[in-house]
């Protein structure tokens, strides 16, 4: 962004993001235990409480898929699959374990092929119901205290509810401090860019909570700092879908003369939007956050009176942003063969279109390799909406 | 336009009343509102079709229309009206098969759509799914269904079993497992009541559900006659002898075809009568459902001497004492240890052998109980739940049992764009030679 100053903030989370894992590599040395964790699904409170390093898994979006097409098949999610390439190619050989949420069918049906082929020496499958009535709330408080029970009995500590109420609150403050971040980006021009955003974001899923509350809070400082030129009529974007964990897409938006001013993804607005509310028993809190605070398509709503109230609650939160972030546009970036959000995209374009939002529906790969024509469908969207 | 082909030909007389099954299914849709039914969009091995059977609520099968659709050759239109409403064609083409048919339904107020297979399906008085351990689209294909039906009330019932962990005792979990299962299926009940405007006669869900178990047995017993050499019944006929069992569970007319089906069978072995003359090859269908605008290919492989006595495909039960069900007055709750107990049961034998997982597991009881040579997988593009996973079967088979020939076939369910015949047909015939040299080498 010309004109805006500089970071010490930033250049961390730019370090972070260009050698992702790089702080577990040295808390790893350190005598820290390293858990890997797929999904916004994954209850990372409890992993905090247990004193463990959480890393998010990641894509290397500009690498091609060499050696994971052996174990799994390419009818899957084209993210979980390089995720998964990455993994048997070693990018996360600092794991000393994984978590893997049963978020969807793509990530459920390849846990033998993870586990199997990893071979880690701490390995669980957390079976996350797909409803959210009262039974389904107090099925994932034993799920989570099944995952609880094998992380104590790996680690040889006992995870203490202390421990978890303590992690609730150092994860929901760093949720506020992220939305901090966000309301930068509701001036306009934005006070920090979307690319820079993504970088923040996943640097953010490679630390410690602590360190993610510090840098967070540093960035912010910082930004907060920086005098923003006004730069003419540039269109406000706002970006859904899943994980998208890299800087290609916002710079094809940033590059074509726009700003990506918010997101609904499940490295951003959808996890730090929602907080675990501080219950008597933490698992509790826990189990309301995933199942019903959580906006992702795995997590089945539909309980409303009429299908309008069905939308309001599935897609409510995204007017809003809307409203909030002044987006013009949004862009819905869904990988190809994805069920879950395959299924939703007539309802959601049109419960957003139905706002006066234009929207662009984009299926790819989770590969630059296909950027050239994602580019043009977006530069065609900015002059349809200019 | 419809490019259908002919029937196929089966090799048992009882295979050929299936037609007549699914088209009552669906005829059954049609009538009820002058029946005065109530109509459920439903799915299959969804737990769900007791509490429908004791309620006289008439399912409609999606997959079932699908998969006539796809049968027919004349899917296509439905999933280019689906994608004209950015449904994407890698998305499961079953949902996006059905979801085209009701898009253009709607469109035209109601009527019927033109050429509709068999006189097409009822609309719908409510949907019912199941965000279950196995398919996304079992609670994304109701709610993207909605989206065009949007009077229609839906449920999602949500059962798990335990997940697969070779280093847990699944069996300690067990019982919360089945308590949430029990609570899903009584909020279903209530679901149902309320639409239906009638309460549960549990007496009657108490006698479907014995109906049930007895159909089970009965199915085990009757598909292990195929254990015979030659086998008297391959899975071309299973993927239609399949139909009671999975669409008509709990009705007596599901239970009395597989009466007729053993009788058949066993005067078939009695007679020395085999799907193949003579049988030289004997296969495990061992995952992945079937492309059913090519199910013929199943008598290419009959053809060159080569049979499937099993398949691990739409066998969705086991002998209930096998089962060891824990005893309870409660019907919902005998559902639900059925549930979780026929998804785990594979484990235990898996946790003795190291490296296998229950899938494998199941696969090598079956080859040894039927006296395979080779394992036959098909991956459907559109479908995970069934799909992913399979080279990873494969693979885990080959280490932790033995090097037999496996073929991994690739296709669609319903369509049919990405299938080439000539292209299936070489892959088979390759296949048959790997078969042929295995053999010879098992005999030196």
């Amino acid at each position: 962004m010309t004109g805006l100053a500089n970071s010490k903030g930033l250049e961390t989370a730019e370090k972070y993001y260009a050698q992702y894992g790089a702080r577990a590599i040295e808390l790893k040395k350190e005598g820290r235990k390293v858990i890997g964790y797929m999904s916004a699904l994954a209850p990372v409170e409890i992993l905090t409480a247990a004193g463990v390093v959480p890393v998010r898994l990641k894509g290397f979006v500009d690498e091609a898929i060499t050696k994971g097409d052996a174990y799994m098949e390419s009818i899957i999610c084209p993210f979980v699959r390089n995720a998964f390439d990455a993994a048997i190619k070693g990018r996360f050989s600092f794991m000393d374990g994984m978590v893997l949420p049963h978020q969807c069918d793509s990530i459920d049906r390849t846990n033998d092929v993870w586990s199997s082929y990893l071979n880690l020496p701490y390995w669980h499958f957390l079976n996350v119901p797909h409803v959210t009535d009262d039974p389904s709330i107090e099925f994932m408080k034993e799920i989570l205290r099944v995952f609880i029970g094998t992380l104590e009995k790996f680690l040889g500590t006992k995870i203490t509810d202390a421990a978890i109420a303590q992690a609730i609150k150092a994860h929901n403050e760093n949720r506020r401090l992220m939305r901090g971040l966000y309301d930068l980006r509701k001036s306009n021009p934005p006070l920090i860019s979307g690319v820079e955003m993504m970088k923040v974001l996943v640097a953010a899923m490679s630390i410690p909570v602590d360190e993610s509350s510090a840098l967070i809070r540093g960035i912010t400082e910082d930004v907060k700092k920086r005098t923003a030129p006004a730069d003419g009529n540039r269109k406000r974007i706002m970006i859904i879908g899943d994980q998208i964990d890299h800087t290609a897409i916002p710079e094809s938006i940033e590059n074509t003369g726009a700003w990506l001013v918010a997101d609904d993804l499940s490295i951003g607005g959808k996890i730090y939007w929602p907080e675990v509310d501080e219950t008597a028993d933490p698992l509790q809190g826990i189990a309301e956050r995933y199942l019903r605070k959580l906006k992702i398509p795995t997590t089945f709503v539909g309980d409303g009176n009429t299908y309008e109230e069905n939308l309001e609650a599935r897609f409510g939160h995204l007017k809003q942003r809307i409203a909030e972030f002044k987006v013009d546009g949004a862009i819905l970036f869904i990988y190809k063969y994805c069920d879950p959000y395959g299924f939703e995209v007539p309802a959601m374009k049109s419960y957003i279109e139905s706002g006066g939002t234009p929207v662009l529906y984009l299926e790819d790969e989770y590969s630059t390799s296909t950027l050239a024509r994602v580019k043009t469908r977006i530069e065609a969207f900015l002059e349809m909406i200019a | 336009m419809a490019e259908e082909k002919k029937g196929r030909a089966v090799a048992t007389q009882t295979a050929a009343r299936i037609p007549k099954f699914v088209r009552g299914n669906l005829s059954a849709t049609l009538k009820a509102k002058e029946e005065e039914k109530k109509v459920a969009k439903a799915f299959i091995a969804d737990g769900q079709d007791e509490i429908m059977r004791a309620m006289d609520i008439v399912p409609a099968w999606g997959e079932s229309f699908s998969g006539v659709c796809a049968a027919k050759r004349d899917a296509e239109k439905y999933l280019q009206k689906a994608e004209s409403d950015n449904f994407s064609r890698s998305l499961c083409t079953y949902a996006t098969c059905h979801i085209g048919f009701e898009m253009i339904r709607e469109e035209q107020g109601g009527a019927m759509p033109e050429g509709a297979p068999w006189g097409g399906m009822g609309r719908p008085d409510m949907i019912l799914g199941n965000g279950q351990l196995l398919c996304d689209p079992r609670f994304k294909w109701p709610q993207a269904l909605q989206h065009y039906l949007k009077d229609v009330p839906v449920f999602i019932t949500n059962m798990y079993y335990p997940p697969w962990d070779p280093n847990t005792d699944h069996h300690e979990q067990e019982k919360f497992y089945v308590k949430y299962c029990t609570e899903e299926l009584r909020e279903t009940v209530k679901f149902c009541e309320k639409v239906t405007g009638k309460k549960m006669d549990w007496d009657r869900l108490a006698a479907v559900v014995e109906l049930s178990d007895k159909t089970w047995d009965l199915f085990v017993d009757t598909y292990d006659l195929r254990k015979a050499i030659p086998t008297p019944m391959d899975t071309g006929d299973a993927m239609n002898t399949m139909v009671p069992l999975t669409f008509n569970l709990g009705t007596q007319e599901a239970y009395d075809f597989y009466v007729e089906l053993n009788s058949e069978l066993k005067q078939k072995i009695a007679g020395g009568i085999g799907v193949a003359d003579p049988e030289k090859y004997r296969l495990i269908w061992a995952a992945g459902l079937p492309s059913w605008f090519a199910l013929n290919d199943f008598q290419y492989f009959n053809s060159k001497g080569a049979v499937f006595p099993v398949e691990v495909t739409y066998r969705g039960c086991e002998k209930i004492e096998r089962l060891d069900l824990p005893k309870t007055n409660d019907p919902l709750e005998h559902i639900a240890w059925r549930w979780v107990r026929y998804w785990t049961h594979w484990y235990d034998a898996a946790r003795k052998r190291h490296g296998s997982t229950p899938k494998v597991e199941r696969i090598i009881e079956y080859i040894e109980d039927y006296k395979c040579d080779g394992a036959v997988f098909h991956s459907a593009f559109s479908c995970r739940s069934w799909h992913a996973g399979i080279i990873n079967q494969a693979d885990v088979l080959r280490k932790v049992y033995k090097d037999i020939p496996i073929l991994i076939m690739e296709g669609d369910i319903v369509d049919i764009s990405s299938y080439n015949e000539a292209d299936t047909h070489n892959r088979i015939d390759a296949f048959i030679e790997t078969l042929e040299a295995y053999k010879g080498k098992q005999k030196k």
